[in-house]
């Protein structure tokens, strides 16, 4: 029986056909240059058994989502008709066979490329049978038993994402085409842009800029509070203030004056418990991109390249996952086992193999089609750029982690009433270290050791001293902080959340400065991102090409050495928002709500809950009813333009 | 002992402050034959909480004492109260939370939004009523997690300090202030026009009340119209006392 396999990109079919095939394939070049074809022989099992296959690949979405060439201009028919004009969807050529085995990424939007290549298969062939291979890694054992127990591609995850495809072109070009036709005439600097609207964007500008403003209108203000502490055994300690601090002074001096007239404290408590600092959860795709920005001083986007990567060598497992538990089922002594060559964690990694290993936490999150992020196979230093290097570091010193035991120490505390006051000590000692002397970014350090104090003790403190103190403003947004915002209100997927941050960088509504102030070098480096997943519009525009095709190059080691960078909305961002904001809708465009429904209402489709065609009509009507509104008071928006871009207060 | 007579000592008995022989008389003869004597307490404690202690005539003026004078004297290190004192409240502020953070709450508020943690959350007018609807186990639940209501006041935390402003008979104010954490106390919990009860021996240290659980007894009761003026004047006093605080530097 002849067989086609095809896969979402060169490096995965690569890696099938050369476990399926042992190694015996033949290649054949395309008309395309990055995708070449394997044929082999390979037994799939009963009821199919052994087959003539050949394996092919995609470079990501096949089919195009566009309006008819009449909607193609910006002014005429207007945006709001892009709500009801009719979508085409033009599909590419595939080829055929009795059976076609579709190895995408397991995800939605894999699942999406999934239907694209078997309706292109059907036009030539339409009896042709069709399976889904269900995998999470290219590792060898793992992608035989895929291959011998083939599934059936999920018709709800092709809907969700093709729903996601349909609103945010209708949405994104209707706003985009509006908005830009709409502020352009202000002239000057607004002359020639193109201001993009995506639901993702705007919300996402919204965080960064509502943080700019609490942290510009910030008004500090002092606080006071009681400092007590007591020399023992030459021992300095510090109690801390039950109450911590007041916001008023007087009332803190009455407490004060009170414990002074007291003369004495009282021990009411002295405890010596076991302590422990909690070993990591399993790698997540969001907790990755806050570690690489944050710890590697990557951004997310970098991150998420580097790491698609690593996955396409087959170093580590995929790395789009919500997952953060692991299946009992998995051999995690195995993948430990083969940590041992390397010099930096092998001898940790020995241990574990020899007896200290310990089966990691379990999070609660689940996404049913991948496990958490882990190495699959050993990764000499040599065969890495730098930069995976590091990426590596991080996911298998995090494995090596979740394997081992937690730190564990001894905590005291000691509590005091000085007066009617309370104060307390607490001091810990680390007595295992475990899970820490692998994962290097975490610390634990041993306190000031506690003299003795026994209960009912009274003693006169050496120092009790009233002190004041000042409110200080928060932070900007690191994108560690942006990533978090976005995770817990709903926008983007955590695959899709670094290409957003950077599409508002692109449009260049926020930059980023360094946290200690000055502005960071402009990094536009239009990165050479390889063919297959840049050509995804997770999230942004459908389909392939014009503007989903950019990707930060992930090679790049310019970001290495950065401090920490944070971001702060441009005069054009904070126009925008405030614009939209001032328009006092029940729901601005800066604000997450519509989009996080969104969301959860794609995760409705994949759950059976509701349909495409009740979302598409629910989500257009939504956004169609904001469109209206954002056409009725567009002087607002242009208010704030001349306000902030032109700098013109109250124009 | 005559009905106005078993009336009073039921009245007393709950802590309330001495009704005037006008104001019991006025409940017996409102109806004939007057209703049962656990009706004719219900409401006199009903409008005895909810009434203003300075200047209803519902009080039996002789017979309520008021602030010790100097009560307010910042020179006086400590004075004890010698007689319990009925009061009423009329502010209450969270001193472990500063103003500015208050003020964000609150113009979350009116933009229509509060957060939990990190997320953003709409406030709506159906949310509202869930509020209001919800099982006492929810609300407790809810409070636990220090879920913030379409108030935009989070429930204070267990370490808070209160410092509340208290209103004898007499119209005297004074400052008061939690020495021991009492959770009925807070800002949103606490209502205007709420009475409290300060036993003999309370403490009063630089004009500052010191409560404390065992010296005082919360009676409840609000005063409407104090209430909902107060909430609406939340935020420009909180503005207000934040600009003062800067322009004095």
């Amino acid at each position: 029986m002849r067989v086609l396999c095809v896969a979402e990109k060169p490096s995965i079919s690569k890696a099938v056909a050369g476990h399926l095939s042992g190694g015996s394939h033949q290649t054949h070049n395309t008309r395309n240059q990055y995708i070449k074809n394997y044929s082999f022989d390979f037994d799939f099992g009963a009821p199919w058994g052994q087959c003539s296959v050949t394996m092919t690949c995609v470079t990501g979405h096949l089919t195009n989502v566009e309006f008819t060439p009449e909607y193609k201009n910006w002014s005429h028919p207007p945006p709001e008709s892009l709500f009801r004009a009719p979508v085409v969807t033009s599909v590419h050529d595939a080829r055929y066979a009795r059976l076609l085995v579709i190895w995408t990424d397991c995800d939605r939007e894999g699942e999406h490329i999934g239907h694209e290549i078997v309706t292109a298969a059907q036009a030539g062939n339409a009896d042709i049978q069709v399976k889904r291979a269900r995998f999470s890694n290219i590792e060898r054992a793992h992608v035989l038993s895929a291959a011998r127990s083939l599934a059936n591609l999920d018709e709800k995850q092709v809907d969700a994402v093709s729903t996601r495809i349909e609103l945010d072109l209708r949405i994104g070009y209707a706003f985009t085409r509006f908005i830009t036709n709409s502020l352009r005439p202000l002239g000057g600097p607004m002359e020639n842009l193109t201001l993009s609207y995506g639901s993702c964007q705007f919300p996402t500008l919204g965080f960064v800029v509502d943080r700019y403003f609490r942290v510009k209108n910030f008004v500090p203000e002092p606080f006071w509070s009681i400092k007590m502490m007591h020399n023992r055994d030459s021992k300095k300690v510090n109690f801390l203030w039950q109450r911590n601090h007041l916001f008023d002074r007087m009332s803190t001096v009455i407490l004060y004056e009170r414990c002074l007239s007291a003369k004495t404290a009282t021990v009411t408590k002295v405890q010596e418990k076991p302590t422990r600092k909690f070993k990591p959860l399993p790698l997540t795709t969001v907790e990755l991109q806050k570690a690489a920005t944050r710890l590697l001083r990557m951004t997310g986007q970098q991150a998420m390249t580097i790491a698609e990567g690593l996955y396409n060598k087959g170093f580590i497992s995929y790395p789009r996952t919500e997952t953060d538990r692991f299946d009992k089922g998995m051999n995690l002594r195995a993948l430990v086992q083969k940590q041992t060559p390397d010099q930096r964690w092998g001898q940790f990694s020995q241990a574990l193999v020899d007896g200290n290993f310990q089966q990691p936490r379990e999070g609660r999150h689940d996404d049913k089609a991948h496990p958490p992020i882990h190495p699959i196979t050993y990764a000499a230093p040599s065969v890495l750029t730098f930069d995976e290097g590091r990426l590596y570091e991080y996911v298998v010193r995090r494995f090596l982690a979740c394997c081992s035991d937690d730190a564990k120490g001894m905590a005291s505390d000691v509590n005091l009433e000085y007066g009617e006051e309370i104060f307390s000590a607490h001091g810990v000692i680390v007595l295992e270290r475990n899970y820490l002397d692998v994962f290097v970014y975490e610390s634990w350090n041993n306190s000031v050791e506690l003299p003795k104090f026994t209960v009912g003790e009274r003693f006169q403190p050496t120092e009790a001293l009233m002190a004041e103190g000042k409110t200080s403003p928060p932070g900007y947004l690191t994108e560690a902080d942006l990533i978090s915002l976005m995770d817990a209100n709903g926008i983007g997927t955590d695959a899709t959340m670094a290409e957003h941050i950077q599409k508002i960088q692109d449009r260049e509504y926020v930059a980023t400065i360094d946290r200690s102030g000055q502005a960071s070098a402009a990094d536009e480096e239009p990165g050479n991102a390889p063919p297959a997943r840049g050509g995804r519009g997770r999230g942004g525009r459908g389909g392939r090409g014009s503007r989903g095709g950019r990707g930060r190059g992930g090679a790049s080691s310019a970001g290495s050495q950065r401090g920490v960078q944070v971001f702060v909305p441009t005069q054009l961002g904070v126009a925008l928002i405030l614009g939209f904001d001032r328009m006092n809708f029940e729901t601005s465009l800066g604000k997450p709500f519509l989009r996080k429904e969104m969301e959860l209402k794609m995760k409705a489709i994949c759950e059976g809950r509701t349909s495409k065609e009740v979302v598409l009509r629910e989500s257009i009507a939504q956004y169609r009813h904001v469109f209206m509104q954002t056409q009725e008071r567009l002087d607002v928006l242009r208010a704030a333009c001349r306000e902030f871009v032109f700098a013109r207060p109250g124009g | 002992m005559d009905l106005t007579g078993q009336l009073r000592a039921a009245i007393l008995a709950q802590y309330l402050p001495h009704p005037s022989s006008v104001f019991l008389n006025s409940l017996i003869t409102a109806r004939s034959p007057p209703p049962p004597l656990p009706s004719l307490v219900a409401t006199a404690k009903a409008r005895l909480l909810a009434a203003d202690l300075s200047s209803s005539g519902l009080l039996s003026t002789g017979s309520v004492p008021s602030f010790p004078p100097g009560v307010d004297a910042a020179a006086t290190r400590e004075l004890r109260l010698q007689r319990p004192v009925h009061v009423q409240v009329v502010d209450v502020e969270n001193l472990s939370l500063s103003r500015w953070e208050q003020i964000e709450e609150l113009e979350a508020v009116e933009r229509g939004e509060t957060t939990r943690g990190r997320e953003v959350i709409r406030v709506t007018a159906e949310d509202d009523n869930e509020n209001g609807e919800s099982s006492a186990q929810t609300q407790t639940q809810r409070s636990s997690t220090r879920t913030p209501t379409s108030t935009g006041i989070r429930p204070a935390g267990k370490n808070a300090t209160h410092r509340l402003v208290l209103q004898d008979c007499k119209g005297t104010k004074v400052f008061a202030m939690e020495l021991k954490r009492m959770d009925s106390i807070g800002v949103g919990t606490t209502q205007m026009g709420e009475k409290i009860l300060l036993k003999a021996g309370t403490v009063i240290s630089r004009g500052t009340i010191l409560l404390e659980p065992d010296k005082c007894i919360l009676l409840g009761g609000k005063i409407e119209a104090w209430q909902r003026v107060w909430m609406d004047g939340r935020l420009a006093r909180l503005r207000e006392a934040v600009n003062e605080d800067e322009s004095r530097r």
